[in-house]
């Protein structure tokens, strides 16, 4: 065991921290000491902030694996899994599970001859496929009745269990619950068992459930559907190109098989963090996460992406057609999270898009009244890899895109031209610090966090360092940003015309 | 050999041994260590020479600053006649601004700091927030100190709170649950009680800013207000910076009247509110509950478990799991601080399924009396309020909140404490006791909200005696001046419309008007600008008109087709129109302007002739055009030299919400041998609210007849 204990360490890193929090205000050393690490034999890295305020805790796996890592005809794969995850294990979830895997295994063979029979398009036999399908819910049925529903969720709410949940992004995966503290154990033998063992129950039905999520957040949405294709548009290399909720053709061809294989590659101790904020001894912690998590045998880390996204030639351009209503969006290449320019980048997005004191909606909405609402974000789709920074515009009545992109690009340009006022950029910091310290007033923020900068630098010690980073931002910065990467030659632009 | 084979041997006895565990994880079995005792933290009250009571916490832990204040006044104090005057002078406190900064300004600085300043009132409890970094500490005090003792209720913003008041108005008959809740409380506490009662048109158009600045005037003083501070901060500093700031508040003295007292009337009886759009039924059944301070309060907590919280329930379990009749199901006892709770049980259920549903819910309230709760009932009832307790106390805002509550209503600090040792020693018997005492299933009001013709057998039927039906028809407010109708008015009402319609082109020249086609924009305009839509529409006159709105991508239809037609719903389905539909689309026909001016020599209404009024800079003469029986049609506007169109206003319904409409109208074109208006600026009461512009408009061009069926 390769125990690391930052109270013992607190002395040899002491004048560090004093030198990263002086002049900023704040001393953020009592919050780092109160942090352990401990790394499995498995590779599963464990972090721990001890927080003594109540007997609770917030506990939280993150999966280095997201929508980036989708394979090809299994585009969406990683927001399917999470879903999976919720389905239960061998213990929890069902009423019989020898005869509900048996009842899953037809399940199985009968959609691969389903869809062997589909893919043959125009020449499919239309007769075999009627009965293929009739089949084939009767098969889904048949499993669902060995099924306790919600078993997982319930067994956490019943032992005091508050705000169950996941998400998926392009990076990471990650599920969170908080709970009594003294439920630790029970947290690391349910939440273990889900990874080491998933059943993949109701997998055929969820599928439904996805597929109309997509309908919900993509097709239906006119602002969804110009983001899903401005980012196909930019990425012609890079897997950020294409949605995380998956193709809809991919959705319904999802098999379980594809889903194990998914599972087996990924999700791997090597490559998930536990994070852990709360009112627990981080030995406790350690020894628990050994006996269960520890059951996880170690299998390599799965290689980063090597793909890297060339540099754009030219202005790319997105024309979209709506019956409704016209939107005027534009995004630019930017480097990742834990790039030099971030914070800078940072910076400008919010001073140009963000809330209602922001430069494009003084110009734009309130001035000249071109348009009815306007945003700027860096981070788009995902931030592991270097990603995107987004513009848009929802032009006012009477007024159109080309109004609005010219606007758009002339405020820009100004960014280019001319220093930010230092009190200005004062704003953006002061902004920039109240929503990361807000994001740090909770055991579950905390263990976001520490798992996020563990994942993005390596490191969660990182974290800490996050005030300077957004402090040192000059407006030079932010001119040099804006002169590097807010450029044509850089951009992808989409409209999305009423037909 | 023999070597090598114990070697393999222990070999394989560790590999068993490391799998063990990995084979029998049996999560029954694991235990629980005591949690650790929970450690309230240390709060300093300290009272202000004004009567300001400070309830002080340090929490160096982030550099956050906070503030929670709760000030004692409700909505309870509303006169009955301005229901929502409490509400709206928590709102417009913020937003309107104060006599250093305007409400924009305020916005400015707190966005600069990434801070939030926030004010509400409810129904018991007034609130003011702050929440910035404790480097601006100053300016958050400042800013509140400003907003709770200088507000200057801005007429303007005021007139925007008062809007979004009645778009509320508007819709809230949209969300059948909610409409559910809403009356299921006004049949336990009575229509006029402060419990129960909200807001009307006639209410919300009674407040004025005098009544705000006087509600402020008399609850918002330092002796009236608890103020709860935490973070990162000196307790001597802060309570220095604070008497800075509210030092020199004078004290009000004033004595809050206490929360009404709740006569209940017993009784067995069935509801019924009729939504006939509804897809499915809502039931709420239940009577008069009880407080926190009853005697078997803790008894009432796990009894409401076992009843209807959650899997596991008997509700759940029977009515939904078992019976597989409801969507959704559950029930408890509510139990207030200052005024008695009330007993529910709900369902929402398909309507083939209503009255089945009704009969077992009383019966699984029933069992509350007679089935003595068993040992899985017990645990369930007691381990999800016992496990989660500790979540009470992980959040600092919410342990100082309990206390200025518990403080306010004389409870003792340790209420809470002694609530869960409550808990944790309830029987059986006791929850039983606790059933026969509070719950009365033969002294229940039921409410049902559906649409009857689609249930499975009468509500009658239940044997509760006659049904009393509902009305949640949404009052329009009553006239200001009543309209006098003479031959003197008439007589003038006829010579202004004809000389208007003149004017528009003469006569003929509408008579010959037998269809018309407009396309163009119709933009809703919100507090964050216009969203533009765009729309197709056909008429045939009388009765036939075919109108298309492509709203975010969707088309949404309103067909009418002489008695019959269809419209898209919320979701974007195709609905047949309701009787109430078609008899709205009659009253749009009567306002239509060709519709009153072809007829105007031969009128199925009356011109009344109301008056002169100068409206920006330009002299409007005003007709009512009325029907037979007295009815108003609509309110038109013409100028007073040119005898062209100014407005039309009457009662009616845009997407920002119902009320008093005014239509302007501007960009008159020549359309066939008439002129006619292509641009509309509609506003709600003051407030623009919509703007249409026409970019074609035709007449007597043919319309296939199948434009006006049902779409495919």
């Amino acid at each position: 065991m390769k125990f690391f204990n930052k109270k013992l360490m607190a002395v040899i890193f002491l004048s560090i921290i004093a030198g990263v929090s002086a002049g900023f205000g704040f001393d953020f050393s009592e919050l780092e000491n109160a942090v352990s690490e401990h790394t499995l034999k498995n590779g599963l890295r464990v972090i721990v902030m001890e927080r003594h305020d109540a007997p609770v805790v917030s506990l939280i796996t993150y999966a280095n694996v997201g929508g980036a890592n989708d394979p090809k005809e299994y585009t969406g794969l990683a927001h399917m899994f999470e879903h999976m995850a919720f389905k239960g294990t061998e213990k929890v979830g069902t009423t019989d599970l020898k005869n509900e895997l048996k009842a899953m295994k037809i399940e199985d063979s009968i959609f691969y001859e389903l869809r062997a029979e589909r893919k043959k398009g125009d020449q499919a036999d239309s007769a075999r496929l009627a009965l293929l399908e009739a089949e084939f819910d009767k098969a889904i049925e048949h499993a669902r009745s060995f099924v306790v529903p919600n078993a997982f969720d319930h067994i956490l709410e019943t032992e005091g269990g508050v705000g169950i949940n996941a998400g998926t992004g392009m990076d990471q995966t990650i599920y969170l619950v908080s709970l009594p503290s003294n439920r630790l154990e029970l947290w690391m033998a349910m939440e273990s068992e889900r990874f080491y063992k998933p059943v993949l129950r109701e997998m055929y039905r969820e599928r439904n459930v996805i597929a109309e999520e997509r309908l919900q957040t993509l097709e239906n949405s006119p602002f969804g559907r110009t983001l899903d294709e401005i980012k196909a548009a930019a990425f012609l290399a890079h897997p950020y190109g294409v949605s995380i909720v998956g193709h809809m053709s991919d959705i319904k061809n999802y098999t379980r098989d594809a889903a194990r294989a998914y599972y087996e590659k990924y999700y791997v101790p090597s490559n998930m963090i536990v994070s852990i904020v709360g009112n627990v001894d981080p030995r406790e912690v350690f020894r628990l996460a050994e006996k269960y998590w520890g059951r996880l045998p170690y299998k390599p880390k799965p290689d980063e992406l090597a793909t890297v996204e060339p540099e754009q030639n030219g202005e790319r351009r997105v024309e979209l057609e709506d019956p409704a209503q016209p939107l005027f969006a534009a995004c630019y290449h930017i480097p990742s999270f834990t790039d030099k320019d971030w914070p800078a980048v940072q910076a400008l997005t919010d001073y140009l898009g963000q809330g209602r004191t922001s430069l494009l909606y003084k110009n734009l909405v309130k001035e000249k009244k071109i348009a009815a609402d306007v945003g700027a974000f860096a981070g788009y789709p995902g931030n592991k890899y270097p990603t995107l920074a987004l513009v848009y515009a929802i032009p006012a009545a009477g007024h159109n895109n080309d109004e609005c992109e010219e606007q758009v690009f002339a405020e820009i340009e100004k960014m280019q031209k001319e220093l930010l006022p230092v009190e200005e950029v004062e704003k953006i910091k002061a902004r920039a610090k109240a929503s990361f310290i807000n994001g740090l007033n909770s055991n579950m923020g905390l263990a976001m966090q520490l798992a996020t900068f563990e994942n993005k630098y390596g490191d969660w010690r990182e974290l800490f360092k996050q005030l300077n980073r957004i402090n040192t931002v000059t407006p030079e910065d932010i001119q040099r940003v804006a002169q590097k990467y807010f450029v044509k030659k850089n951009r992808t632009v989409a409209k999305l015309n009423t037909i | 050999m023999k070597r090598i084979f114990i070697t393999v041997l222990v070999g394989a006895a560790f590999l068993v041994l490391l799998n063990l565990p990995a084979l029998s994880q049996d999560i029954e079995k694991i235990k629980f260590p005591p949690l650790n005792p929970l450690q309230i933290p240390q709060v300093e009250k300290v009272t202000l020479e004004n009567g300001l009571n400070l309830y002080l916490l340090e929490d160096k832990s982030l550099p956050i600053f906070r503030v929670n204040a709760r000030i004692n006044a409700g909505t309870y104090l509303d006169p009955p006649a301005k229901v929502g005057l409490a509400e709206i002078c928590g709102t417009v406190m913020r937003t309107g601004g104060t006599e250093k900064w305007t409400g924009d300004e305020i916005d400015e600085m707190l966005e600069g700091v990434g801070g939030s300043v926030e004010t509400s009132i409810d129904l018991d409890m007034g609130s003011a927030s702050v929440n910035v970094l404790s480097e601006y500490t100053d300016m958050g005090l400042e800013i509140l100190a400003e907003i709770l003792q200088r507000p200057v209720f801005n007429e303007d913003k005021i007139e925007l709170a008062k809007v979004q008041e009645r778009t509320g108005i508007s819709r809230r008959n949209d969300d059948i649950g909610e409409l559910a809740r809403r009356e299921f409380k006004k049949l336990i506490y009575g229509p006029e009680s402060p419990y129960a009662r909200h807001t009307e048109y006639a209410t919300v158009k009674a407040i004025e800013r005098a009544d705000l600045v006087n509600f402020h005037k008399t609850y918002f003083c330092p002796d009236n207000v608890q103020m709860a501070i935490w973070g990162d901060f000196n307790k001597d500093e802060i309570i220095t910076r604070i008497k800075q700031y509210f030092g020199t508040w004078p004290k009000g003295n004033v004595t809050v009247p206490p929360l009404p007292e709740v006569t209940y009337n017993w009784r067995n009886k069935v509801y019924y509110a009729e939504k006939a759009d509804a897809r499915q039924s809502y039931i709420r059944m239940g009577h008069l509950g009880g407080k926190v301070t009853d005697k078997d309060y803790t008894d009432r907590i796990v009894m409401n478990s076992i009843l209807g919280e959650g899997f596991g329930s008997r509700l759940t379990n029977n009515v939904r799991t078992k019976l597989g009749l409801a969507y959704s199901t559950g029930g408890r006892l509510i139990s207030e601080f200052g005024y008695p709770g009330y007993f529910f049980a709900l369902a929402s259920t398909n309507p083939g399924s209503t009255v089945k549903a009704v009969r077992e819910m009383i019966t699984q309230i029933k069992t509350m009396h007679t089935d003595l709760p068993t040992e899985e009932e017990m645990k369930k009832g007691k381990d999800g309020y016992l496990n989660s307790f500790v979540f009470n106390f992980d959040s600092k805002g919410e342990v100082l909140g309990r206390m200025m509550t518990y403080d306010y209503y004389g409870l003792p600090e340790d209420f809470l404490q002694k609530e869960k040792e409550g808990v944790e020693k309830v029987t059986p018997e006791a929850v039983m006791a606790a059933a026969k005492n509070n719950l009365r299933p033969d002294e229940m009001v039921i409410l049902v909200v559906g649409n009857q013709a689609q249930f499975d057998e009468p509500l009658e039927s239940l044997g509760l005696g006659p049904i009393e039906k509902i009305d949640i028809t949404i009052p329009a407010p009553k006239e200001e001046k009543e309209l006098v109708i003479n031959d003197e008015t008439l007589a003038r009402g006829n010579e202004l419309l004809m000389a208007a319609v003149k004017a528009h082109g003469g006569v003929d020249g509408f008579k010959k008007i037998k269809s018309t086609r407009i396309k163009g924009t119709y933009t809703i305009i919100t507090p964050n600008g216009g969203f533009p839509l765009s729309f197709e529409e056909y008429k045939v006159f009388p009765d036939r008109m075919y109108l298309l709105l492509t709203v975010m991508g969707r088309k949404m239809y309103d067909i009418t087709n002489g008695d019959k037609g269809w419209k898209s719903d919320q979701t974007g389905s195709l609905v047949e129109k309701t009787a109430d539909d078609l008899s709205k689309d009659k009253q749009d026909l009567a306002r239509n302007l060709i519709y009153i001016f072809r007829q105007c020599d031969k009128p199925d209404y009356r011109p009344v002739y109301e008056g002169v009024e100068e409206v920006e800079g330009e002299k409007i003469e005003y007709i009512t055009l009325v029907k037979e029986n007295g009815d108003k049609i609509c309110r038109l506007g013409l100028n007073a030299d040119s005898y062209q169109l100014y407005s039309s206003s009457y009662w009616g319904e845009t997407p920002m919400g119902e009320g008093i409409i005014n239509n302007i109208y501007a960009d008159f074109k020549k359309i066939g041998n008439v002129t006619l208006p292509t641009n509309i600026n509609v506003y709600l009461e003051k407030q623009k609210v919509v703007e249409q512009s026409f970019t074609e408009y035709v007449v007597n061009i043919d319309i296939p007849a199948s434009t006006f069926e049902k779409p495919l």
